[in-house]
């Protein structure tokens, strides 16, 4: 919104770089959601969680619109289904890629997930659809009005509600999931000790299934949300490129162990990302900075909480 | 039997073995064929030159990130950054315009390519190696991300978006001259690479991968030797940006910022790490295999009649093939090719042939034969 009049103006300053700051950060939370959880039960940096949500977008995309040779579905059906198959392929690279390597280094699972995010952008390119995919708004599915409300002349689009509410959602399950039910603490135990729990009768397999499946799952939700116009299309490799770097860092910041702080580290660098890019030029000397400030911001954050507090900001141990 | 004596004899260096005319007779009728491919071959017409050329580009990132991931252990995710650095080193600071470089210059730009990528890889490395563990694939994956937004699309280093001409020296205006140039620096990172490998630095370095406790308890400085290889695997991709950029004869962003970018970084961690991560043989096949995917998958389609579904999808048929080569290569064969290879390097190196590899060959993927849980 390039309004040059008022270089004061509480829209351009505040408000504009605030409400793009809360739905990107809430599609780098989701992410980050994913990652973190794979952290916390298997201390590996899963490259392919962006490829997660890619492929349930596009599967929702084929099945919404009925492409290739498959039968056009109700939206609400497409999602399932899209959601489903990042589930699926979230437990066949558990089955086929993480097992046979469990006992490795942990650096060899990272190039495996790197080789399984790669392995899936080759064939999301092959499936038979546009090479864009734009999944409808849940407004728009729903038949509603596309904004739910307005502040000072800055649309509020409920797609970003909705990927707000979803994130805060699954933080709070993932939370209670991991205090509270038997699995949660088994997938916890596991991580800790993977004989001793053995010892005391946790199926270490079914447990590592389980693990990846959420993932899936996490990433796959992330996906159909992300995936919406007016800014989102999805196309082999564009989250993993776009977002997946910046999910990463926020994951970092939030704490690698901690699923709220995936939620609040999130937030916090979608709000840097957008408050670095907004307009500065009121400020002397700083209508000068070059384009990419947004991106040196959150590599600036990146390093500072690896350097001063690399437990990041609700991270358990060190 | 007296034990000691018998330990002692453990260490003892392994004999010797001379090879007669005969042997080296044979060794160099068997070494024809590979001579005929890397000289002869790219000789046939224009394109296999400029296909060649690209082939030992990308043997030279091979061989910087053998030194960083197959010695250090370390992981970077970044390594496109590197070698774009080189490159727009190389172009800005020529600036030749239209007209030939002169040798001279052009022999310093490529050099300072290669060091203002050192300089920044001991930068970017200051910081990042103190991070603990894993977590310097990401800052790298950050690191190129950030370099490609941040430096090389800015307007004065990419000649405003045209692109910064990079003209050759009249010399080597001619391809296949240029291509026996980048072998010729292909034969400077092979040879840093060694010296890496056989001296204090090395060993030094395969110590810190294999346990970084214990070598930093034998007195290996770890934070310096981790900054050093880091720095040297820096230059070599900085090296190989500045042979690009004249190959290419211009710097432009586009090759390296966005998902092309993003792309480059992954096939040269899947090269390297196809390669067999720590063998020079391995890894330099296995990045001119990858160099050189397009032109041979793009042939096989004109054979089998696929041409138009291969111009379309080739950039998701080249991830395919790369992400099965790499998964088959983590789970089933953590030597990669090198491992293959091993027996024939050993046996032109003058010694017999043998099938049992000792090379530390994919050591850096948990693969070798040592005992580690």
């Amino acid at each position: 919104m390039q309004v040059v009049a008022d270089p004061f103006s509480t829209q351009l300053n505040l408000i504009t770089p605030l409400i793009s700051g809360l739905a990107d950060g809430a599609t780098y939370g989701l992410l980050g959601l994913g990652l973190v959880l794979l952290y916390k039960s298997n201390r590996i940096f899963n490259f392919a969680q962006g490829e997660f949500a890619t492929i349930a977008a596009i599967v929702a995309f084929m099945f919404d619109t009925g492409s290739g040779w498959l039968p056009r579905t109700p939206y609400f059906v497409a999602i399932a289904v899209g959601v489903l198959a990042a589930v699926l392929v979230a437990v066949a690279t558990e089955r086929l890629v993480i097992r046979p390597l469990f006992h490795r280094p942990r650096v060899v699972l990272v190039v495996a997930t790197v080789g399984v995010a790669l392995f899936l952008i080759g064939v999301e390119g092959l499936l038979p659809y546009s090479k864009t995919a734009s999944l409808r708004t849940i407004s728009d599915a729903l038949g509603v009005r596309s904004y739910v409300t307005q502040i000072d002349k800055v649309v509020v689009l409920d797609q970003d509600v909705a990927k707000l509410i979803a994130l805060a959602a699954l933080a709070i399950l993932a939370f209670v999931f991991f205090r509270y039910t038997r699995t949660g603490t088994a997938i916890l135990a596991v991580s800790q000790d993977a004989t001793a729990a053995r010892v005391v009768g946790i199926s270490v397999e079914r447990i590592s299934m389980a693990t990846w499946a959420i993932a899936g799952f996490l990433g796959g939700v992330a996906g159909v949300l992300l995936a919406v116009p007016p800014f989102g299309s999805v196309s082999p490799g564009s989250i993993t490129g776009l977002s997946l770097t910046v999910a990463f860092s926020a994951a970092v910041l939030g704490g690698m162990t901690s699923l709220p702080g995936a939620f609040l580290g999130g937030i916090l660098i979608g709000l840097i990302q957008q408050f670095a890019n907004a307009d500065h030029s009121f400020v002397p000397g700083l209508n000068s900075l070059p384009s990419a400030q947004s991106e040196v911001a959150v590599v600036v954050v990146l390093l500072a909480v690896l350097l001063i507090r690399p437990r990041g900001l609700l991270g358990r141990e060190t | 039997m007296a034990a000691g004596v018998e330990t002692s004899r453990a260490w003892a260096p392994a004999p010797r073995y001379k090879t007669g005319v005969g042997g080296v007779a044979v060794r160099a009728v068997a070494l024809l064929p590979v001579l005929f491919l890397v000289f002869w071959l790219p000789r046939f017409n224009d394109e296999w030159t400029n296909d060649a050329i690209y082939a030992a580009i990308f043997a030279m990132v091979g061989l910087s990130m053998n030194v960083l991931v197959g010695y250090t252990g370390q992981i970077s995710l970044g390594q496109q950054a590197f070698v774009g650095i080189g490159a727009v080193t190389s172009a800005n600071l020529l600036k030749t315009g239209t007209t030939a470089a002169d040798p001279l210059s052009f022999a310093a730009g490529i050099a300072a390519g290669a060091l203002v990528a050192a300089a920044v890889a001991a930068a970017l490395g200051g910081i990042a190696l103190r991070v603990r563990g894993l977590y310097l694939a990401l800052v790298t994956l950050v690191f190129g991300s950030v370099t490609a937004d941040a430096v090389f699309t800015a307007p004065s280093l990419n000649g405003q978006e045209a692109g910064v001409p990079a003209y050759r020296p009249t010399a080597l205006q001619d391809n296949y001259w240029y291509y026996i140039f980048a072998l010729a620096m292909v034969a400077v990172c092979l040879y840093v690479d060694v010296c890496v490998r056989r001296s204090k630095v090395g060993r030094g370095l395969i110590a810190l991968r294999d346990n970084e406790l214990v070598a930093s308890a034998f007195g290996v400085n770890v934070l310096g030797y981790k900054l050093l290889g880091f720095v040297i695997s820096g230059a070599l991709a900085g090296l190989a940006g500045g042979v690009y950029t004249f190959w290419s004869q211009e710097f432009s962003d586009k090759n390296f910022t966005g998902t092309a970018g993003f792309n480059l970084a992954l096939v040269f961690v899947v090269m390297a790490v196809v390669g067999g991560l720590g063998s020079r043989a391995g890894v330099v096949a296995a990045a001119a295999f990858f160099a050189l995917l397009d032109p041979l998958f793009g042939g096989l389609a004109n054979v089998t009649g696929w041409p138009d579904w291969y111009t379309g999808h080739k950039q998701y048929v080249q991830n395919l093939v790369g992400a099965v080569l790499l998964l088959q290569t983590v789970i089933f064969n953590p030597g990669g090719l090198g491992q293959v290879l091993t027996p024939f390097t050993r046996w032109f190196s003058g010694k017999p042939f043998s099938l049992h590899a000792d090379a530390d060959t994919g050591a850096a993927l948990g693969g070798s034969a040592d005992v580690r849980a």
